[in-house]
């Protein structure tokens, strides 16, 4: 099977584990890119079409929670894993409830980690699939009336 | 008045016939006055047993009043002392209350004075024992205050610096990861001394795998106020963590036997911060009970708290160790097995909870773990995120 690599957007304000995660990952076949805030995360999803977004909770600036709220505002359909290198479980429980796919504790289980990226790379896709079958349908629908 | 009779009284007066009549009118009224005739025997006499009052003629041959005061209060400053001075002498009263004297009374002596003077300078006496009294109380509290604070302080100073940790942890991580991913590449295929390398890397992923329990365990500990209280089952709490630990004793063939007075008991508490408890101790024994050994679980629901005891038949715990096995870090095992945070933990935890464990061991006889809580929680609030605020505030002076 042809490996399609998932798009992972990096998002933690320690540089040097971002830039650890993002080689690890793009030597796996993925494609991994960086950012190292809440602000620069969001100007990313502008460009780029990016399926998974690994999330750090506590940034400063803007942090994890708002975050993620804005990601989902403005990009639904992107997946959105929390990590948080705290005893902030609530607040990553929290972040479920908003929208996000699961949480993870640092330093997290790199198998862990790969695991929950397949379950959100999985979940958008058939999400994807989902919209692609409704609009052939809304099509045909159309046509039918002609 | 009762008291009378409990007040240590001493008369110091030359004139025998006088103080003997005041001492014989004094006890027709219930006090039992001693006697001396001079400042040597009423000096000696105190020495010996110490007195709460001491009524003192001024004008005495050999040592004056004032001199004999001056050396009672120097020895026992505790005790009051009433002058007797001679007619219509103010000046010796005066000087006498400046050498601390607590009254003067001029003869001749109305007794009901005497004696309300007397009660007087006793209730002096045991209103200044209560205050020392008060002073040491207040002063073990606030140590006792100081203690909890410190060690309040002392938890979320550890989960503080676990968080802290937890992150340059997770680079460690990442870039061992990444070169062990490295390693297993083709290209890598024949690197000299590559099991070297793999070696290292792997020591150093057991390390950081050690150390990351570690964090985890301390931020388990120190959580949010908003911690989630509900009613509980505790027997069912108690089978939940039993089956948790099931395939660990059965492996050793160990028994676990859960049984309770009553038939079922409910508390009000944080279901999470007890199950982690129950597994703590649960695991705790199992580690301590040779293969084939007994672990019995009782529960004891009493009027307003229950407890539950995990009994184990194991190695015991020696004396010397029954309290630093509640230190952190204090293990028995081996380097790497354990955190030896499990107790220290588990104490913390409780002690949120408003309960408390206690141990009763002997080596080579077992080991009875018992953690008593209150049925109801009482909610404190606002201390812990104050904690939170002054190590935030830490951390960014570090910064």
């Amino acid at each position: 099977m042809i490996k399609i690599p998932i798009k992972v957007l990096l998002v933690d304000d320690e540089k040097d584990f971002v830039e650890m995660l993002a080689l690890r990952l793009n030597e796996l076949g993925e494609r991994a890119f960086s950012s190292f805030s809440g602000r620069e995360c969001l100007d990313v999803l502008e460009e780029k079409a990016i399926d998974v977004v690994i999330l750090d909770i506590k940034m400063p600036g803007m942090d994890g929670i708002e975050t993620l709220r804005e990601i989902k505002r403005r990009f639904p359909l992107v997946e959105v894993i929390l990590l948080t290198g705290h005893g902030t479980t609530e607040t990553a429980v929290e972040g479920m409830k908003l929208g996000a796919f699961d949480y993870l504790l640092k330093p997290a289980d790199f198998d862990a980690l790969m695991m929950k990226l397949e379950g959100a790379r999985k979940r958008r896709d058939e999400q994807e699939e989902r919209i692609r079958s409704a609009e052939a349908r809304l099509l045909m629908r159309k046509s039918g009336d002609i | 008045m009762q008291t009378q009779g409990k007040i240590d009284l001493l008369l110091v007066d030359d004139e025998e016939d006088f103080r003997r009549t005041i001492a014989k009118r004094l006890r027709r009224r219930g006090m039992s006055p001693e006697e001396a005739g001079n400042g040597e025997e009423c000096l000696t006499m105190i020495d010996e047993h110490p007195m709460d009052v001491v009524v003192l003629d001024v004008k005495m041959p050999g040592m004056s009043g004032i001199e004999i005061l001056r050396r009672i209060k120097e020895k026992h400053p505790g005790t009051e002392v009433l002058l007797l001075t001679g007619y219509a002498t103010t000046h010796d009263g005066v000087e006498g209350i400046k050498a601390g004297a607590f009254d003067y009374l001029s003869k001749p002596v109305e007794l009901e004075q005497l004696i309300g003077k007397i009660q007087q300078a006793y209730d002096k006496i045991q209103r200044e024992k209560e205050k020392i009294r008060e002073a040491d109380y207040r002063t073990r509290i606030e140590q006792q205050m100081i203690a909890t604070e410190r060690l309040a302080s002392l938890g979320t100073l550890a989960a503080g610096v676990a968080h802290e940790i937890n992150n340059p942890l997770a680079i460690i991580q990442e870039a061992v990861g990444w070169m062990q991913l490295l390693l297993q590449k083709s290209e890598l295929e024949d690197l000299p001394r590559k099991a070297d390398f793999d070696l290292a890397l792997t020591k150093i992923k057991n390390g950081i795998e050690r150390a990351r329990r570690i964090t985890h365990q301390l931020l388990g500990f120190v959580r949010k106020t908003d911690s989630h209280f509900s009613e509980i089952d505790l027997t069912d709490l108690i089978h939940e963590a039993i089956e948790m630990v099931k395939t660990e004793a059965g492996d050793r063939h160990i028994e676990l036997i859960s049984d309770s007075d009553e038939e079922r008991v409910t508390i009000f508490s944080d279901p999470y911060q007890l199950r982690q408890v129950l597994i703590n101790l649960l695991t705790n024994a199992i580690q301590a009970t040779l293969d084939a050994g007994e672990i019995k679980i009782h529960i004891v629901d009493a009027d307003d708290n229950v407890s539950f005891s995990i009994v184990d038949n194991g190695r015991g715990v020696p004396k010397e160790n029954m309290e630093k096995i509640f230190e952190p870090f204090f293990s028995t095992k081996a380097p790497g097995q354990g955190t030896g945070l499990g107790l220290f933990v588990t104490r913390g935890i409780l002690g949120k909870l408003e309960g408390r464990i206690e141990l009763e061991s002997r080596l080579g006889h077992g080991a009875e773990f018992r953690v008593i809580l209150p049925k109801i929680f009482k909610m404190q609030t606002g201390r812990e995120s104050d904690d939170r605020r002054d190590w935030t505030k830490l951390i960014k002076d570090i910064h």
